[in-house]
C-alpha cells in the first residue's frame, strides 16, 4: 500500500474519545424518542441538486459521479435530505423526525479544520404555530441540561427582521443592498458611511447601533422601540418576547440574548432562529429555526417546518473525558469458558484474556497494569 | 476578566499599528522591547501574539484568538468569513496589473499572469471576462515578466518605486488594500462589551492618526 495516511481534514476516533461521542449521541437519541420523535436515516450519498439551496461558499461538498454521469455529493447537511424525503414519499403530516450522522464539508486545506462533522437533531414538519418552535428549543436546552453543560446562552434571532426594517428606510434600493451587505459583514467603516444620509432622522438612534444589535434582550428591544411603529416589526418582536418568557419559565437558568443584525442562516428560513453557546465554546452547540420554505426546492406548496441540530463534536468537547481504568483480565483454559463468561457478566470492567498460556497472561497483565484473575489456579 | 487575544501581523503592519494601539490606551511596552518574544501580556485586558499575516485567519478561525489585525489583501486571498469590522488608516496600497513596456493587454491570446495572490487574480480576470493562466510565485514577483516566465504580474504596490526600478509599468489598477481589524464571529457574542470598548478606542485613535497624516501630507 502506497498511501497509508488519512486524507486532510479527517480523523480516527479511538477509545475514550469515540466512546464519549457514542454516549452523547445515545443520550440525545433516547431523549428524542422519549418525546415521541421517530428516527429517519438518509444515505450519505445524495444528488447534488438536493443541496442547491445551501450557500455553496460555506458548504463546499465532496463530489463524485455516478455511472450515468450525474453529480453525487457526500451530504454536507442533514436537513435538506429530510425535505427530500418529505416531498417524495407522501408521508402524512404532521410528523416529528429525529436523525443523526456525519456531514462532509470541504474546508481550507491544512487549516486544522475537520471536513467530517457529526450532527444530531430533530425536524417538526406540519405544525405552523409557535409551539413547534418552542418544542425545538426545549429539545435543544433539555439536551444540553442532560449532558450537564452549564451556562448555556440561547441567542434568538428573526430571519425576516433585517429585510422588514430595510423596506422602511427612506434610502435608494442600491444603497439598501450595500448597507445590508456592510451590516451583515459588520464592516463598521463602510456601514457608517452608508447610513450617514439618515443622521438626524427618526431612524438615526437605531441605525447608529444596528451592527451592535446583539446581546442583552431588553437593551436590544429598547433600541427596536425607537423605530417608527410598524405592525410587521411589532409582530416579530412579540414572537421573540413570548419565546423569551417561555425559556425563562421552562429553563430559568438559561440566559436568553437577541441578535437582530445577522442574516438568515439559509435562504429557506422564514421565522425565528436560535443558536446556543457557552462562554468557553469555540463553536455553537446547537442551531435551528423555522424554515417554512424548506420544501419549496422540491415541491410547489410550502409546508411549515422547524428544526434544531446539535454539533455533536462541540458537545463532546464539553464532556469531561474519563481516564479509562485498566481492565481486569480473566485467564482460563478452553473448557473453563462458561465459568469465564459468568465472571465476565458480573464484573463491570473485565475482559477475557485470550492468550494461550499462563506466563503470557501474567506478562500481559503486568505490561497493561491490569489485575489478573487466573481461573486455572482453582483447578 | 479573561483577556482578549489579538493576533497581530508581525513586520510592517506591527510597526504601523503599534502607535494606534498605544493611542487607544493599550500598554504596548512589551512590543516596543520585544526581542524574540511572541506573546505580550503587559496590558491585563489584552494578550497580543505576533504571527505572520497568512496565519492570522488560521488562529482566528479556530477560536485561538478573538481578534486579528491583518491586511485586506490576505483577507481577500484567503476568502475570509469572519467579521472584518474596522478599516485602519495604515497599510494603504493597491493591487495592480503590471508588466514591461512590450506587454500588450489587448493581445488576443491566453496570457500568463504571475502572482502571490491567485484568488484575487482569478477574481479580477473573471470580472473582466478574460481567461488567463495563473502562476503562483512566492516572492520577487517583478522578475516574472522580465525573465519570460509570465506576460504580466498582479501584485501590491505602495509607491510604485520597485516597479519603476525594474522597468515595469502599471496597466490596470485593481482593488485597494489597507489594514483591517477582524473579529471571530462567535467571540463577538462572547466578548461583546470588551470588544466594543476596544473598537471604539481604536476608531478614535485611528481617526486622530489619519488626521495627523493628512496634515503632514499637506505640510510636505
Amino acid at each position: 500500500m502506497k498511501n497509508k495516511n488519512l486524507p486532510n481534514g479527517t480523523r480516527d476516533e479511538l477509545g475514550v474519545q469515540a466512546e464519549a461521542k457514542e454516549v452523547v449521541e445515545n443520550q440525545l437519541f433516547q431523549s428524542f424518542r422519549r418525546r415521541g420523535f421517530r428516527k429517519l436515516t438518509t444515505p450519505v450519498l445524495e444528488y447534488q441538486d438536493v443541496f442547491k439551496p445551501l450557500n455553496q461558499n460555506h458548504y463546499r461538498p465532496y463530489q463524485l459521479l455516478d455511472d450515468q454521469g450525474e453529480t453525487l455529493v457526500l451530504r454536507p447537511d442533514l436537513t435538506l435530505p429530510v425535505a427530500r424525503v418529505m416531498s417524495t414519499t407522501g408521508i402524512e403530516l404532521p410528523v416529528k423526525w429525529y436523525y443523526g450522522g456525519d456531514v462532509f464539508r470541504l474546508k481550507k486545506q491544512l487549516s486544522g479544520s475537520y471536513n467530517q462533522l457529526t450532527q444530531a437533531g430533530v425536524e417538526i414538519v406540519g405544525y405552523g404555530g409557535m409551539k413547534a418552535d418552542w418544542e425545538c428549543l426545549t429539545v435543544a436546552l433539555s439536551g444540553c441540561h442532560e449532558l450537564n453543560i452549564q451556562s448555556v446562552v440561547v441567542e434568538l434571532s428573526q430571519a425576516t427582521f433585517v429585510d422588514t426594517v430595510m423596506a422602511q428606510l427612506p434610502l435608494p434600493s442600491p444603497t439598501k443592498v450595500t448597507l445590508k451587505t456592510a451590516l451583515y459583514a459588520k464592516d463598521l467603516s463602510r456601514y457608517n458611511h452608508l447610513w450617514a444620509p439618515l443622521k438626524g432622522s427618526e431612524y438615526a438612534p437605531f441605525l447608529s447601533e444596528w451592527p451592535w444589535l446583539f446581546g442583552n434582550f431588553d437593551d436590544i428591544l429598547a433600541l427596536v422601540n425607537t423605530l417608527p411603529k410598524a405592525p410587521r416589526i411589532t409582530k416579530l418582536v412579540d414572537q421573540l418576547t413570548a419565546t423569551r418568557s417561555f425559556i425563562a419559565q421552562q429553563f430559568p437558568r438559561v440566559d436568553t440574548t437577541l441578535d437582530l443584525s445577522v442574516p438568515s442562516p439559509q435562504a429557506y428560513y422564514t421565522g425565528m432562529t436560535f443558536r446556543g453557546f457557552t462562554a468557553s465554546s469555540a463553536d455553537y452547540l446547537f442551531s435551528g429555526g423555522r424554515y417554512d420554505d424548506l420544501l419549496t426546492n422540491f415541491q410547489k406548496v410550502p409546508v411549515a417546518a422547524v428544526g434544531v441540530a446539535f454539533d455533536i463534536d462541540a458537545l463532546v468537547q464539553r464532556q469531561p473525558l474519563r481516564k479509562p481504568d485498566a481492565p481486569v483480565l480473566i485467564y482460563f483454559e478452553n473448557d473453563q469458558w462458561p465459568q469465564a463468561e459468568q465472571l465476565l457478566a458480573g464484573l463491570p470492567n473485565a475482559t477475557l484474556c485470550l492468550v494461550d498460556n499462563q506466563a503470557a497472561a501474567e506478562a500481559l497483565a503486568a505490561s497493561s497494569g491490569s489485575q489478573l484473575i487466573d481461573l486455572t489456579k482453582s483447578r | 476578566m479573561v483577556p482578549i487575544k489579538i493576533a497581530l501581523t508581525k513586520g510592517r503592519t506591527e510597526e504601523q499599528v503599534l502607535p494606534i494601539l498605544e493611542a487607544s490606551g493599550i500598554d504596548c511596552q512589551g512590543l516596543r522591547n520585544k526581542r524574540r518574544r511572541l506573546i505580550f501580556k503587559e496590558d491585563p485586558r489584552y494578550e497580543i501574539i505576533l504571527v505572520k499575516g497568512p496565519d492570522v485567519l488560521t488562529y482566528l478561525n479556530s477560536g485561538a484568538v478573538q481578534v486579528g489585525i491583518v491586511g485586506s489583501d490576505i483577507l481577500a486571498e484567503q476568502r475570509n468569513s469572519q467579521y472584518a469590522m474596522l478599516d485602519l488608516s495604515v497599510g494603504k496600497c493597491r493591487f495592480v496589473l503590471a508588466s514591461t513596456e512590450a506587454f500588450d493587454p489587448h493581445q488576443q491570446r491566453r496570457k500568463i499572469i504571475a502572482t502571490k495572490y491567485p484568488n484575487i487574480t482569478k477574481d479580477y480576470f473573471q470580472r473582466i471576462g478574460e481567461d488567463v493562466e495563473i502562476v503562483k510565485i512566492e516572492g520577487s514577483v517583478e522578475l516574472a515578466p522580465l525573465v519570460g516566465l509570465a506576460d504580466a504580474i498582479v501584485d501590491i504596490v505602495e509607491t510604485g518605486n520597485t516597479l519603476r526600478e525594474n522597468n515595469l509599468r502599471i496597466y490596470a489598477k485593481l482593488m485597494q488594500v489597507n489594514t483591517k481589524l477582524v473579529v471571530n464571529r462567535l467571540a463577538l457574542k462572547q466578548f461583546r462589551p470588551q470588544l466594543r470598548v476596544l473598537m471604539t478606542n481604536l476608531q478614535r485613535a485611528d481617526a486622530k492618526f489619519a488626521a495627523m497624516n493628512l496634515i503632514d501630507s499637506y505640510a510636505k
